[in-house]
């Protein structure tokens, strides 16, 4: 499975597009493997605060919840409305308009917390190895 | 051999129930040592929503107030369940204990297997869905009118459901086995009060413990035979432990703030922040 280098990731398994201090947020490829079939997301709203290693959401999938946990911290400033209305878009189009939320970083410092593509890739080796 | 802990069948009240399945699920995700395996009992009758269901959509609130059944919301997915003749088990572990894994559908058929395991030794021959078939009749909110793939049914028809939440690195799962089952309650309770049609549908597609033995079911020797199950086929030992203080306290806190409220238990919303 290959992962855009354009993004960084997180070991929850988002992606984030970094811009200035503005983060677009959404999941990767691989956790939408491990969800099986998804029937909706939950977001939290715009303006709501998310800190980094905290839900910002969940994702309903055939019996399961899954909490989307936050790559950083900051304010909701948009979430991604058309997920309600057509959820399979995380499947056909996950790192683009796919995206879920966007962030008003409070500290891009912690951008230092995420990893590569590469290393990101490592990492989901290592984890697909201990399955 | 490696030791997980488990806590003994015990009832309380719906809330308390869900409480207690979410402060051990948070500790643990939060650094716990071993998983955990608890059963559990209701003290009153309830009917508990998945996380994403609507109260007012889903089920009859009106009718169940009046029969004081209580309603609560889980933290986990799935359908509508109506608890009281059942025995409730839950597992927290992390997607690093083996044999677990990030797999949702996996995790199920893991576990799907110590029930079977167990139930067999309840003289019950119970089989794993190959592949899931939709809701029956007009109780598709129910969460046994359901199956889904690694779901439990016994001849066709289901006598476990199971949900799943997780995050962090950990999951919870808890369901019900069925040891006595009334459909006509069922369809009450769905909004369906008297739907005779529905109610057989619904016994068509659902069976019991108490249905498959013949008999009287002692809860005791349930739980004894699933624990065993749980122990064979996950190469592990269990043992009696109950609550730790970090778990009694956001226990205390997640049913104050969370579990007695309508706020949740009929509207949802934002969960997992703060604890």
């Amino acid at each position: 499975m290959s992962f855009p280098n354009d993004l960084i990731y997180s070991s929850e398994h988002t992606w984030v597009r970094v811009d200035g201090d503005i983060a677009t947020v959404g999941i990767t490829g691989y956790a939408q493997d491990k969800l099986d079939e998804i029937l909706s997301v939950e977001l939290f709203p715009i303006d709501s605060s998310v800190e980094q290693g905290e839900p910002f959401g969940v994702i309903e999938s055939v019996k399961g919840a899954t909490e989307l946990i936050s790559p950083v911290s900051g304010d909701i400033v948009s979430v991604n409305e058309d997920l309600a209305d057509d959820v399979g878009i995380l499947n056909s189009d996950a790192y683009d308009t796919g995206w879920m939320i966007v962030v008003e970083m409070s500290d891009v410092g912690e951008l230092d917390n995420l990893m590569d593509a590469e290393t990101y890739t490592d990492y989901v080796e290592a984890n697909e190895e201990d399955d | 051999m490696v030791t997980w802990r488990i806590i003994p069948f015990k009832r309380h009240d719906p809330f308390e129930n869900m409480a207690i399945d979410e402060a051990i699920f948070r500790t643990h995700q939060r650094g716990g040592e071993s998983p955990v395996v608890r059963f559990y009992g209701w003290k009153n009758p309830a009917v508990s929503l998945g996380y994403f269901q609507d109260a007012e959509e889903e089920i009859d609130c009106a009718y169940c107030r009046g029969k004081g059944i209580d309603i609560v919301r889980r933290p986990t997915g799935g359908k509508a369940v109506l608890h009281g003749d059942d025995l409730t088990y839950s597992l927290v572990a992390g997607e690093s204990i083996p044999p677990f894994s990030h797999d949702v559908v996996e995790t199920y058929r893991i576990i799907s297997g110590c029930i079977i395991r167990g139930l067999a030794k309840s003289g019950i021959d119970v089989q794993m869905v190959e592949e899931g078939r939709g809701g029956v009749g007009s109780a598709g909110s129910f969460c046994f009118a359901t199956s889904y793939k690694n779901e439990l049914l016994v001849g066709g028809r289901k006598i476990c459901g199971s949900a799943q939440v997780r995050t962090r690195g950990a999951f919870l799962q808890h369901g019900s086995v069925l040891i006595d089952f009334d459909p006509l309650a069922v369809c009450a309770a769905m909004g369906r009060t008297g739907d005779a049609g529905g109610a057989q549908e619904i016994e068509a597609a659902v069976t019991s413990v108490r249905e498959m033995i013949g008999g009287d079911v002692s809860v005791d020797d349930l739980c004894l035979n699933i624990a065993a199950g749980f122990e064979e086929v996950l190469h592990m030992r269990l043992v009696e432990g109950g609550l730790s203080p970090g778990e009694e306290a956001l226990r205390d806190r997640l049913l104050e703030e969370k579990y007695v409220r309508d706020e949740w238990n009929l509207k949802g919303g934002r969960t997992g922040s703060g604890y």
